[in-house]
């Protein structure tokens, strides 16, 4: 049959469709949702990985939706940085999704638990297998109006996700989240307009070989950003995040932390050094870079200061999204095969090491019944792998070798000494030397166990909660030990338009 | 006090700086706006040349349903994803039985909302070839069910949520399966098969109207459907005492 041909792109519609019908079926039969949503990021990581593989063979590949050419029609494509994201996408969820089994488990078995567990359950499910499939349409999408509705898809879910625990503290942190969200959504929207005014072309490509530079494309340009800025939570525009993260269900904050911000600046940096490159000047990098440092800073200070540790893993997120912004002006030195190595590494580090941090916070307040980091002392005693994945985790934060964070700094700092501008060696620095203190402030609480402390027995344990954490953190602290690999996918993947193949077949 | 000057709808400074900035924004986004010069030829001329291919003959259906059918697919989900969320929030909050609901409302809403289903169904008919479709069908039929809802009849309460679900997402499962169908036979997702096009455009629609039309009604109840208010609700209608 043609149509199982390793080279034909029909393939990439897999992590799109997968779990967009996995999710409506399990919205439909609100039964065996855990099977289906198993089974369906199991069929995302394989559809990942196969699409790695047919990166590394074939070469970046064009996918015409319905057989409709480029300016009429949708074209998706899978290139190095989008094969990437989805195999990030695709180990994170399904880990997750292993966690949220035994999460939930845990608490629907719970003797006080109620039914609302079980609705929560229920509803985590299909929600959960939407946003994936939005953010895998997003990775893949390759035009900005179809971009636009997966953002309005990712958008939605995961602020019904963060909303899902019913507590009041979540409902009202998810509202804000939701209005920020569909600011951000709209502002996008609104530069849609301004492009296509200008354009009146929607696709990527075609976009890029524009030549036109007038005050509609930058306007839309500066649109486009804020509204992904604000999504992806830069530092004064990330009053939303910490109460949303923080207040979630422990798998929505490693999802929301994890995977959805990602989402945002994946498109945003497409945008800013492949689409609009031209137009990009060195003060808005700059610019850029500043608000990124600023995050770092204030990030880590403000995670120095928390005392419950979800607030704290929060504003820790806060402050790595920031390296993926210094990235900007750094990224203009490098050659076009480059450019996406420093925020790959950092984003898949970040959301390995992030989703096992907020995990094993999660399973630390399933056990303990809260998560106040003073009166975590000796956790160890109780939950060694957990506080294991949480250690692990914080030496990626911190950028330790063989992280993958460590690479991603690496060749920040490399970068920013070969085109002289120190300055921001000094905030990577600083960032790093206040992450160490944040990681180790919880962490000695944790391994210390005072004399005459009598661990607390805890009769109940799943391994659905401990294990798939320390997974990821490995991973996450692996990354670098894999970095030739994933830069030569890299490489492969920047081809350029020269070798597009044409989507669909004959 | 911050709360008191809202009482009386009077701006602090940091608010009329705001509107003062948010003016100038719009006032600078519209000069912007005006100064494009319209020499942008947009995506009408091609759509025009590859019209007679897309089955349909009304240019916004074409578009819709055939040229950017994959945009349209996620926006049915998006409307779904609405309802995922409030019904994960909370339960529907309808109103309390035995309000006074005037007998003339009863007869104009049940002469009404047979009627506007006819005009969602014509409607959705009617976009093979002028303005209409599944977004217009879908929206009368909301209407509809949104004065089904505020007329309080009483077989509203008693609907289970599994053929609430159905309908709810037959409009994007169909959808998903037409286009696996048409990528099974033609190899293209949402490639329609030559000269069918024109009817599966029209299944599509109908079902993605029928599930636009409860959603929006879902949405306008405000919550998931209400399983356990039946089994508590026949003892509280008719007292212990009486019922037997």
């Amino acid at each position: 049959m043609i149509f199982l041909n390793v080279d034909n792109p029909s393939w990439m519609i897999t992590p799109i469709i997968v779990p967009l019908t996995a999710g409506l079926l399990c919205f439909l039969f609100q039964r065996k949702t855990f099977a289906i949503a198993l089974s369906a990021v199991l069929v995302n990581l394989l559809a990942a990985c196969f699409l790695i593989g047919q990166l590394l063979t074939c070469g970046p590949m064009r996918y015409s939706m319905g057989g409709w050419q480029a300016p009429l029609g949708i074209t998706l494509r899978t290139d190095g940085p989008a094969v990437l994201m989805l195999l990030m996408t695709g180990v994170t969820g399904f880990a997750i999704t292993l966690y949220a089994r035994g999460y939930f488990s845990f608490r629907i078995d719970d003797p006080g638990g109620t039914d609302r567990h079980q609705q929560q359950q229920r509803y985590f499910w299909p929600l959960w297998l939407l946003l994936l499939a939005g953010l895998n349409g997003l990775f893949l999408s390759n035009d900005i109006f179809n971009l636009y509705i997966t953002l309005e898809i990712i958008g939605i879910s995961a602020a019904s996700l963060a909303a899902l625990s019913g507590k009041p503290a979540a409902r009202l942190a998810s509202f804000r989240y939701l209005l920020s969200s569909l600011l951000g959504s709209l502002t996008f929207l609104l530069g849609i307009v301004f492009l296509y005014k200008s354009c009146g072309l929607l696709d990527l490509d075609l976009l890029r070989n524009l030549t036109e530079n007038g005050p509609g494309v930058r306007a839309a340009l500066a649109l486009m950003s804020v509204g992904l800025l604000l999504k992806t939570a830069l530092v004064p525009m990330h009053f939303w995040l910490p109460p949303a993260h923080a207040n979630a269900l422990a798998p929505v904050s490693a999802i929301l932390s994890a995977l959805v911000i990602k989402g945002s600046f994946y498109l945003l940096f497409r945008l800013w050094f492949e689409v609009f490159a031209s137009s990009i000047t060195t003060e808005a990098l700059n610019v850029m870079g500043g608000l990124g440092a600023g995050a770092i800073l204030w990030g880590a200070i403000q995670a120095m200061r928390q005392h419950r540790l979800k607030l704290m893993v929060a504003y820790s997120t806060v402050s790595q999204l920031g390296y993926l912004f210094v990235a900007f002006p750094l990224s203009r030195a490098a050659d076009n095969a480059q450019v996406w190595s420093i925020v790959i590494f950092m984003a898949m580090a970040h959301a390995c090491a992030k989703s096992a941090m907020f995990m094993s916070a999660g399973t630390i307040f399933l056990h303990f019944g809260h998560d106040r980091i003073q009166d975590l002392t000796g956790v160890r005693a109780s939950l060694p792998i957990t506080v294991l994945a949480y250690g692990i985790a914080g030496v990626t934060l911190m950028g330790l070798p063989p992280s993958g964070a460590f690479i991603a700094k690496w060749l920040l700092l490399s970068w920013a000494l070969a085109s002289c501008q120190w300055w921001w060696v000094l905030v990577i620095i600083a960032g790093s030397a206040m992450a160490m203190i944040y990681v180790f402030r919880v962490i000695s609480r944790f391994i210390v166990i005072p004399e005459g402390f009598s661990s607390q027995k805890l009769e109940f344990h799943s391994r659905l909660l401990e294990w798939p954490a320390l997974a990821l953190a490995l991973i996450s602290l692996l990354l670098g030990l894999v970095a030739p690999w994933l830069l030569h996918i890299l490489a492969k993947g920047s081809i350029d338009l020269t070798q597009i193949l044409p989507g669909g077949l004959p | 006090m911050p709360k008191t000057r809202n009482r009386h709808k009077r701006l602090d400074g940091f608010q009329r700086l705001f509107l003062l900035l948010v003016v100038c924004l719009i006032t600078l986004l519209g000069c912007i706006l005006s100064t494009i010069p319209n020499s942008a030829p947009g995506l009408a001329d091609a759509v025009a040349r590859l019209q007679e291919r897309s089955g349909v003959k009304s240019p916004v259906t074409a578009v819709l349903l055939n040229f950017r059918a994959y945009d349209t697919m996620l926006e049915v989900v998006v409307l779904l994803l609405a309802v995922i969320g409030s019904w994960s929030l909370t339960k529907s909050p309808l109103p309390e039985q035995d309000t006074d609901i005037s007998p003339v409302q009863m007869g104009v809403v049940r002469l009404l909302a047979p009627v506007m289903c006819l005009v969602a169904a014509y409607l959705v008919w009617q976009g093979s070839h002028l303005a209409g479709g599944a977004f217009q069908g879908g929206a009368i039929l909301g209407a509809a069910g949104v004065l089904i809802l505020v007329s309080d009849f009483p077989w509203i309460r008693t609907i289970p949520a599994l053929p609430l679900r159905i309908g709810l997402v037959l409009g994007p499962l169909f959808f998903v399966g037409i286009a696996l169908c048409c990528l099974f036979f033609t190899g293209k997702l949402l490639g329609y098969p030559e000269g069918t096009a024109g009817w599966l455009i029209l299944l599509i629609e109908a079902a993605c109207a029928l599930s636009i039309g409860i959603t929006l009604a879902s949405l306008f109840a405000g919550g998931r459907p209400d399983n356990t208010m039946k089994k508590i609700q026949p003892p509280a209608k008719h007292p212990p005492g009486k019922s037997l």
